[in-house]
């Protein structure tokens, strides 16, 4: 029914002799919002890197729309693949637009062309930022930026982008307004994957969840239902009670101990 | 208005400029009215039929005025430019184009040149400069890798090491020898001729070009790594194109007039407070202000005082204030 965006087979990565991945198996479908979800240090951001193609690989293979993505150009690559790296912070005060603009660059070699602002404009005001084109990037709120960054990305008319935690740091009005706009972006045809840390956002938005646990991509062995907590516990290494809201699925962390906030009168 | 005002002082300003700045000198006792029957005389072409005054005065101003005042303004706009491509390339608006080491290793080559006669000096200067950021980079390197913060600390030791060797050679330099160094390091615009303006104006002409040409990949470049393989461009291309230019360019005009610091520090600020941190608009700027101003300001050192200032001393008496003035008045505040 569905095809398949990106398929890693088998991969295996570490830095030195560390290891970072260890045999991951799994396929994303293309068209669909899908969250990769684990704790910190699993492997998921070096996952990322190497499907953007930030990071080579060895063992193993990861295909892009049924290609493998070592045989892929730079260029290529742009063509299908758009990423948000988790991190950013520019340092000269560039407008807006300039900074959007520059997403065009794998096209346009030394200046960009007439189409290339169109569509800047055009990925504007999709996010609905077009208000703030002229502004210094510098000077944004950190909501304002990450949706910028998002726009950056949109330009280069991707099949799939890649966003490494685009919620990070976010208020809840920012994080509800971005996961609106990347649930929207798959009906356009774009396969949407991303990294995030709040299980709730993620089942209240996703069309598909993944976890990572000890370097590698685990599903639970049952549905994904009420039994969900062992599942979720197993991934977290903290105990959780699963609750129904609207037919989602939200959990909530079991406190350890039952210290409750003192309010000294 | 504003716009218009920018527009004229980096496109308007270097035409008119450049032509004022051939009767600006110390020879005293020449008058409009000298200028003007030069200016016609010259202009059909019977020079040689002239007053002696007529023709002296075309000596003055062809052999020793036009081609102190181009070699200037290419200067001036190669490390403008060269200072603006770095500070994008390193993301650091701290950087100037000396912070590869080429200006600690031109000065040591040119010593080495005027106390030991080996070489010509500024093939040494050219020469020790490039090395000075070969060094760096190489030092800079480790697993293939790079960081901004290692190539510039690893700049800053070769410049230390440069700056050491350079004292060695004046310590043991006769007092002669010495004075010509200490000159030579304080830039020296006033042994501009033919001769020097043909040898610098290619190699600063290809840099300055070359990073026009890159002034939109600059942009990228200057976001970030990741962020320009994010979206699908390699940057280490763009990258070691740009230093090459920018290492070619400095190092051909330290080599030609000396080590005149700061400068390519100051006016990519002063650029991108004039027209914004866009490299599409501020490479431009670079160029042309950049030559525009260090024109002016070797205008002001030579016609200032009866003795000549060194133009890389009277950079930062002239040129630093009016930066600092700047800085305050603008509220520049860095992240």
């Amino acid at each position: 029914m569905t095809e398949t965006a990106i398929e890693v087979e088998n991969l295996s990565f570490g830095y030195g002799k560390t290891p970072i991945l260890e045999q991951v198996q799994v396929a994303f479908p293309a068209n669909r919002f899908s969250v990769l979800l684990g704790r910190n240090g699993s492997g998921k951001s070096t996952l990322f890197n190497i499907m953007a193609g930030l990071q080579k690989y060895r063992h193993g293979s990861v295909k892009l729309m049924g290609k493998e993505r070592c045989k892929l150009s730079f260029s290529d690559c742009a063509r299908v693949l758009g990423f948000l790296p988790q991190f950013h912070k520019s340092v000269f005060p560039f407008h807006v637009k300039d900074v959007v603009l520059t997403g065009r660059a794998a096209f346009s070699a030394f200046s960009p062309r007439k189409s290339d602002m169109e569509k800047v404009g055009q990925s504007l005001e999709e996010l609905g930022i077009s208000h703030l084109a002229d502004r210094p990037y510098t000077e944004l709120s950190g909501g304002e930026q990450q949706l910028v960054m998002i726009a950056r990305v949109l330009v280069q008319d991707p099949k799939i982008i890649l966003l490494d935690e685009p919620t990070n740091h976010l208020d809840v009005y920012y994080q509800t307004y971005v996961l609106e706009k990347l649930k929207k972006l798959t009906e356009n045809d774009l396969t949407v994957i991303a990294i995030m840390h709040d299980p709730n956002m993620a089942f209240l938005y996703a069309d598909h969840c993944y976890f990572m646990k000890d370097r590698t991509v685990v599903t639970p062995t049952t549905g994904f239902d009420f039994h969900a907590s062992d599942f979720l516990e197993y991934v977290y290494d903290v105990r959780f009670t699963t609750v129904l809201v609207n037919n989602k699925l939200m959990v909530v962390p079991d406190r350890k101990t039952d210290n409750r906030i003192q309010v000294k009168p | 208005m504003r716009k218009v005002m920018t527009g004229f002082l980096i496109y308007g300003l270097p035409i008119p400029l450049l032509l004022y700045s051939l009767t600006v000198g110390p020879s005293q006792g020449l008058v409009f009215a000298d200028y003007w029957e030069w200016g016609r005389e010259a202009l059909s072409g019977n020079i040689h039929e002239s007053s002696t005054k007529v023709y002296m005065l075309n000596n003055i101003i062809g052999n020793v005025r036009l081609p102190r005042v181009l070699l200037t303004f290419i200067i001036g706009a190669g490390l403008a430019s060269s200072g603006g491509a770095l500070q994008g390339i390193f993301r650091n608006p701290l950087v100037d184009p000396y912070v590869l080491g080429i200006s600690s290793g031109s000065a040591f080559g040119a010593a080495l040149a005027i106390a030991f006669p080996l070489l010509h000096i500024n093939v040494m200067a050219f020469v020790l400069g490039v090395a000075s950021v070969i060094m760096t980079y190489s030092f800079a390197f480790s697993n293939n890798k790079s960081s901004i913060v290692a190539v510039i600390l690893s700049g800053m030791i070769v410049s230390g090491i440069f700056t050491a060797s350079l004292t060695v050679v004046q310590y043991m330099s006769d007092p002669y020898k010495l004075q010509a160094i200490v000159q030579w390091t304080m830039g020296n615009l006033h042994h501009a001729s033919w001769d020097k303006l043909n040898t610098a104006a290619l190699p600063v002409g290809i840099g300055i070009v070359g990073m026009y040409l890159m002034r939109w990949r600059l942009n990228l470049l200057a976001l970030g790594e990741q962020e320009a393989k994010a979206v699908g461009v390699n940057p280490t291309a763009d990258k070691a194109t740009l230093v090459a230019l920018a290492t070619l360019t400095t190092s051909t005009s330290v080599a030609a007039a000396g080590v005149i610091s700061m400068y390519g520090l100051f006016i990519p600020h002063l650029t991108r407070m004039m027209v914004g941190p866009d490299n599409r608009k501020a490479m431009p700027a670079n160029i042309f202000f950049g030559g525009s101003f260090l024109v002016i300001i070797d205008n002001f050192s030579r016609s200032l005082m009866d003795f000549e200032i060194p133009i890389g001393i009277f950079t930062m008496l002239l040129g630093a204030p009016f930066f600092l003035f700047l800085m305050k008045k603008n509220k520049i505040n860095w992240v």
